[in-house]
């Protein structure tokens, strides 16, 4: 039955394979160049605090933007097509093929038979999730040390931790159910697609409520001095302890600014935090990383499960 | 004796309409069974019913030991060497006679090497076959062995699976809506139609309990026989009887052909010719 | 060794098909005392009919005296079953074809021929029934 699995499968194994091969490569090359680059460009001291190292780090966020804008659609473009070639085509491609009146009239049960492909398959898209994130963990600090963390930029949080491996086994799950429900691969491919990009819209909204925000007030500016924290929304305190949305009531006159000045603006700020307004700060710190990363692998987890037990009640009540 | 295959009050049901109901039947060991009606009667529902691949919404259906099935459309992967469709089948199954088919394979010049996509739709229906024949089951299921094949290929398939039962115990239930198909073939008739069961018997017994009569248009039915069906076309009357001898000069009578049989039922669905269930494992 | 056909559209069944076709080598002397008949699965093989069939048409012909069945090495003609000699043949097939040649000229075809022959020889066999 592994055989089979293997047989039957190995174009998915194998590309995907391929393409963490490719990718493993690539991230470890511009590793290895910015490595040089900053051996051969750092003035003495950097990196460090001294002035002088902020131009390399900002000549080091340049080079680093011109790789992410490969893998910048990764978080969702990966999970879609796991759901759409390894999810859809298990069950999907047996039934629009009539092959499963082949695969489930062996002495094989077919429990068994899906036993076996949904865990080996399972694994084998967890472990590339993981494999996944292990290399984007080891090379993102390379660059962006000091810059942001995991936490703040959803994009990388995705791919970082355990959430690839999830979002993967979520993708997989969600393309077996809808091969299952639709029998045929295609329209499995597009439910897929679409539902993985609906999901991981859903979840961005609901990230916020994973925990409650940490709150900080503000007297001077209106800048978080943690780059990375995910902010959820902020207010205006009256002196009196009243958050209001819009200190309208303050007396501060605001100007639209013009252009890209923020002069009005700042000055409006100024005004408010000199009448004794504090501004009020909603935000999730990064220290709560693994906390969210596991929230979100749990929700998906229980959704794979759910999916996954679907589609094996589907199938075995009626696997003609 | 313990029969190959028994139906009990077989019911199965697809969303609203039923495509099988109150099916009870049994085909003795040993029996190459013909499955045959109309398109639509059910013989696919029966048969996916005996192999696992639907659930009854009632009563039961028993196979005694192994059942091998080969579908309609002679399901294969087409990405899987013939090599490999043997392999999935060894791996597959408790019970593999690998030799026989490949053996089996090289006599009818089939390469092992092709892709089954490949494959002419008379080799994909004799891997299929061998597949199935490779399990050593003890009821081969097969649904419309010869649809789609040419008259050369359908000569070839009915040969290997004559020879295998030649060869051992195996009984066979294949279906067809074309009667002249089975005729050489078969010894046991099953006829369903419209979801229920007709006929289910000896094809020796059947046809020689039954009488084609044909007479003038006015004859009145004759008595001691029960009329399965009729046809009254201008002064001529032609009836299909069960029991006998007819008396009535004026009905001349002679056996009926396996055709006549199957189109007289099938043209009648009120009629049927049961046996009691006790009687037919004997 | 005798090769079975079958002729699918004359109505006669396929076991007494293959009745009649070891009675005629028989009788033609195309099978003789000690030969074996094939066995199921290679008639089976070669015709595709059901083997019980084959198996039914062994058993009328040993139910007649023609062949019996040696447990484990096949089923043979009799040792004293023999028709008529290869010399009578000759004689009466002379006759025969004297006889066709003589209606042919009164105007018969074909169809009149065979319709003629078959009463005459289910006359004679009701005679002989009698």
């Amino acid at each position: 039955m592994i055989w089979v699995t293997w047989r039957q499968h190995r174009a998915q194994i194998l590309l995907t394979a391929g393409f963490l091969a490719v990718l493993g490569v690539l991230l470890l090359g511009s590793a290895v160049e910015a490595r040089l680059y900053v051996a051969g460009h750092a003035p003495p001291g950097c990196p460090g605090p001294a002035v002088a190292c902020a131009e390399l780090e900002v000549a080091l966020g340049r080079r680093y933007d011109a790789v992410y804008s490969v893998f910048g659609w990764m978080p969702l473009v990966l999970p879609a097509l796991i759901g759409a070639f390894w999810g859809a085509p298990l069950l999907g491609r047996e039934y629009e093929r009539g092959t499963h009146r082949l695969a489930w009239t062996q002495s094989v049960p077919v429990w068994r038979w899906l036993a076996v492909k949904l865990s080996v398959l399972a694994g084998a898209v967890v472990a590339g999730g993981l494999l996944l994130s292990l290399m984007v963990s080891l090379w993102r600090p390379v660059f962006r040390a000091g810059i942001d963390s995991s936490f703040g930029n959803i994009g990388v949080f995705n791919m970082v931790g355990v959430a690839p491996a999830a979002w993967w086994l979520y993708a997989f799950a969600l393309g077996t159910l809808a091969g299952a429900v639709f029998r045929r691969t295609l329209p499995a491919m597009a439910l897929v697609v679409a539902g993985v990009a609906a999901t991981m819209a859903a979840l961005f909204g609901l990230s916020d409520h994973y925990a409650e925000p940490a709150r900080a007030e503000l007297t001077g500016t209106v800048v978080l001095d943690d780059v990375d924290a995910r902010l959820v929304r902020a207010a205006w305190v009256e002196p009196s302890g009243r958050e209001v949305a819009d200190p309208a009531g303050s007396g501060c006159p605001l100007r639209a600014d013009a252009g890209r000045s923020s002069r009005n603006a700042e000055a409006w700020q100024e005004c408010l935090f000199a009448k004794g307004y504090r501004y009020a700060m909603y935000y999730h710190p990064p220290s709560r990383f693994w906390r969210f990363q596991w929230t979100e692998a749990g929700i998906l987890l229980l959704a794979s499960a759910a999916f996954g037990g679907l589609a094996v009640h589907r199938t075995l009540r009626r696997p003609g | 004796m313990r029969p190959a295959l028994e139906a009990t009050g077989l019911g199965v049901r697809y969303r609203r309409s039923w495509a099988l109901r109150d099916c009870s039947l049994a085909v003795p060991a040993g029996r190459v069974a013909a499955l045959v009606g109309p398109n639509g009667a059910g013989k696919t529902t029966l048969m996916h019913a005996a192999v696992g691949l639907l659930r009854p919404a009632r009563g039961s259906v028993r196979v005694a030991g192994e059942a091998a099935f080969v579908a309609q459309d002679k399901p294969l992967y087409d990405g899987f060497t013939v090599a490999e469709t043997l392999a999935f089948g060894r791996r597959m199954n408790t019970r593999w006679d690998g030799d026989a088919a490949a053996d089996r394979l090289a006599r009818l010049g089939i390469p092992l090497d092709r892709k089954a996509g490949g494959l002419s739709g008379g080799q994909r229906a004799q891997v299929a076959i061998t597949l199935a024949l490779a399990r050593r089951p003890d009821l081969l299921v097969l649904d419309e062995p010869l649809a789609n094949l040419d008259p050369l290929a359908r000569h070839d398939v009915m040969r290997a699976i004559m020879a295998e039962v030649a060869e051992r115990e195996l009984t066979v239930l294949l279906s067809s809506h074309v009667v002249s198909d089975l005729e050489e073939t078969c010894d046991w008739l099953v006829v369903l139609n419209d979801g229920r069961l007709q006929v289910s018997g000896d094809i020796e017994d059947l046809l020689a309990g039954h009488l084609v009569l044909t007479g003038p248009a006015d004859t009145p039915s004759p008595a001691g026989v029960s009329v399965v069906g009729e046809s009254r076309t201008g002064r001529q009357a032609g009836l299909l009887v069960r029991g006998g001898p007819v008396p009535d000069p004026r009905w001349r009578a002679r056996r009926a052909s396996l055709e006549e049989l199957v189109m007289g039922y099938l043209r009648s669905p009120a009629s049927a010719a049961l046996p009691g269930l006790a009687g037919v494992g004997a | 060794m005798i090769e079975f056909h079958l002729d699918r559209g004359s109505g006669v069944a396929t076991y007494l098909q293959l009745v009649h076709q070891v009675r005629q080598a028989l009788r033609l002397g195309e099978l003789r005392p000690g030969d074996q008949l094939p066995t199921a699965r290679e008639v089976v093989e070669r015709l595709a009919i059901n083997p019980n069939t084959v198996l039914k048409a062994y058993r009328e012909l040993e139910h007649e005296g023609l062949v019996e069945g040696r447990p484990g090495m096949g089923t043979f003609v009799r040792q004293g079953v023999a028709g008529p000699t290869l010399a009578d043949h000759t004689r009466l097939r002379r006759g025969l074809e004297a006889w066709v040649r003589e209606a042919r000229a009164a105007g018969l075809d074909q169809e009149d021929l065979r319709a003629l022959f078959s009463v005459v020889l289910a006359d004679a066999s009701k005679e002989g029934a009698a």
